[in-house]
C-alpha cells in the first residue's frame, strides 16, 4: 500500500476546491509556518495585546485626584476640552509605548525560537528556554551586562514555566 | 544493465520483469526511508497530527542523509566489485 507514488488523502472532504485553490491554501499555510511569518504574526499580536494592556494600565492612573499631581496647576487652568485632549494624548502615548515593547518581545521571542528549532531539528522545551534567554538578554542589554543576565534568566524561567504548563500531559490520558 | 558484448534486444517480457524489479526496489527503498526517518524524528508522544517545524527539518535532513549514504555505499560496492570481479558490468546498477 505504501509506495513512492502513494498520495494519502489529506484535508478530508475538500474535494470541492480545485488544484489552484489548494495550492494557494498550502502556500499560505507554509508562509504562516515559516520563521519570518511566525515572527510577523507574533509581533502584530504582541503589539495589539500590549496596546490593550497599556491602555488598561494607563487608565488606572487617573484614580488619584488631580490636586495631588505637581503639574495640576498647568492642567486645570485649561478649559475642559483641552484637559480631556491632554488626558487622551497621555493615554495614547503610554499605550503605544507598551504596545511597542510587547510587540518587540513577541517578535524576538517567536523569531529566535523558530530559528533555534530549525537549527536543532527538535521540538522540546529547550527551544523556549534558549529563546527566552536571548529575548530577555537583548531587551535588557542597554542597561548593562548584569541586567542582561538577569533578564535572560528571568525570561527563560518564565518561558519554561509557560511551556511546561502548555505541554503538561493531558488529563484524559 | 547487461554489460558486455553483443547483448540481444530485451524482449517485452524481460522489460516488464525489469520494470517490476525496479518498482520493487524503489518501493522497498521508500519504505525503509520512511521507517528510518519516522523512528528518528517523530517522538513517541505527540499532541497533534501536523508536523511541526523541528520534525519537518529533521525529516528533510534524514532523507537527504539516507540518499547520500545510499549513493556512497553503492559507489563503494562498485569499486569493490571492480577490484574483485572480472571486467565491468557486475553493476548492481546505480540505485
Amino acid at each position: 500500500m505504501n509506495g513512492p507514488l502513494f498520495n494519502p488523502p489529506r484535508d478530508g472532504g475538500m474535494d470541492g476546491a480545485d488544484a489552484q485553490t489548494m495550492a494557494a491554501v498550502r502556500s499560505m499555510q507554509m508562509l504562516m509556518e515559516s520563521c519570518p511569518g511566525k515572527t510577523a504574526v507574533s509581533g502584530v499580536m504582541g503589539f495589539a495585546l500590549g496596546g490593550a494592556f497599556g491602555l488598561f494600565m494607563a487608565s488606572m492612573q487617573y484614580d488619584t485626584p488631580l490636586s495631588t499631581n505637581p503639574n495640576a496647576q498647568a492642567i486645570t487652568s485649561l478649559p475642559l476640552r483641552q484637559q480631556l485632549k491632554q488626558g487622551f494624548r497621555d493615554l495614547g502615548s503610554r499605550s503605544y509605548s507598551s504596545a511597542k515593547n510587547f510587540g518587540k518581545v513577541g517578535a524576538i521571542f517567536a523569531g529566535t525560537e523558530c530559528c533555534i528549532e530549525g537549527f536543532r531539528a527538535k521540538n522540546d522545551l529547550k527551544n523556549g528556554v534558549l529563546a527566552g534567554c536571548i529575548t530577555g538578554g537583548v531587551l535588557a542589554a542597554p542597561a548593562g551586562p548584569q541586567a542582561a543576565a538577569l533578564g535572560c534568566a528571568g525570561f527563560a524561567a518564565f518561558s519554561l514555566a509557560i511551556d511546561s504548563y502548555m505541554r503538561r500531559p493531558s488529563e484524559t490520558d | 544493465m547487461f554489460g558486455g558484448f553483443g547483448r540481444p534486444q530485451p524482449s517485452s517480457a524481460e522489460k516488464i520483469a525489469a520494470a517490476e524489479a525496479e518498482m520493487d526496489l524503489v518501493t522497498d527503498m521508500f519504505n525503509k526511508l520512511q521507517q528510518a526517518c519516522m523512528k528518528k524524528c517523530i517522538p513517541r508522544e505527540y499532541r497533534e497530527g501536523e508536523l511541526n517545524k523541528g520534525e519537518g527539518v529533521c525529516i528533510d535532513r534524514c532523507a537527504a542523509k539516507f540518499f547520500d549514504v545510499q549513493m556512497k555505499v553503492s559507489e563503494l560496492l562498485q569499486q569493490e566489485a571492480q577490484a574483485k570481479g572480472a571486467g565491468g558490468g557486475m553493476g548492481f546498477g546505480g540505485m
